[in-house]
């Protein structure tokens, strides 16, 4: 397996957990408070470094069980990352969107931080998630 | 990005009938993962032109004695 995909399944292992942990603590609150009462920074700062920690770990975990191949990558792995990124970004820049009409119509910081919260994570699981799937299956430029 | 591709390529038989080289072999003189190479192979990703140069130019072939283009499928288009 090619360093790149490794990587990728690090974010797919890392991040699926941290946006379950983080609506576990999320969701009960919102289903049985006001929105303005609910405690979303310290948990959403928590999901963010773990989720960064988690993946500087594992990457080094993955690059340590192959170090000849860690700093190696050619035009096929940069043409699926490019590919992932780009399919990544829209539901990033969906997020972004969203906050930017939550920010428009006065909604509460918790709306605007969550749409770009979970905007960028899920971008984050979409992008390694079709590079891991370009890996596997038929990819093709021409 | 999955529309299969109509590059089938003979990478597999010309390894073996140079010595048996190994995939990993070729990707380094190719300059890139064997992963890569396995792909290609398989018909799960087409080269750029510059790497199946690259490609024909370990076996000492022409282009076309690596890759063949099918063209079953335009008369359909």
């Amino acid at each position: 397996m090619a360093f790149l995909e490794k990587s990728n399944w690090v974010v797919i292992i890392v991040g699926v957990p941290t946006l379950l942990g983080y609506l576990a603590v999320i969701v009960p609150q919102a289903l049985g408070q006001a929105i303005a009462d609910i405690s979303w920074v310290q948990p959403m700062i928590a999901a963010i470094v773990a989720f960064v920690v988690a993946n500087v770990l594992g990457n080094v975990v993955a690059a340590a069980t192959n170090p000849q191949e860690a700093d190696k990558n050619d035009e096929r792995d940069r043409e699926i990352d490019r590919v992932g990124e780009r399919v990544g970004n829209w539901l990033i820049a969906a997020g972004a969107i969203a906050a930017l009409v939550l920010a428009m119509a006065r909604a509460d910081h918790f709306w605007i931080a969550n749409a770009i919260f979970l905007g960028g994570i899920a971008g984050a699981l979409l992008s390694s998630a079709t590079k891991v799937a370009a890996y596997h299956g038929p990819f093709q430029r021409w | 990005m999955v529309k299969p591709t109509r590059v089938t390529n003979s990478i597999r038989s010309m390894r073996f009938a140079n010595g048996e080289m190994t995939q990993a072999e070729l990707a380094d003189r190719v300059g890139v993962t064997r992963q890569t190479i396995i792909a290609i192979e398989q018909g799960k990703y087409s080269p750029t032109l510059e790497m199946a140069f690259r490609i024909a130019r370990v076996f000492h072939v022409p282009l076309d004695g690596i890759f063949q283009y099918s063209d079953e499928q335009e008369a359909s288009e």
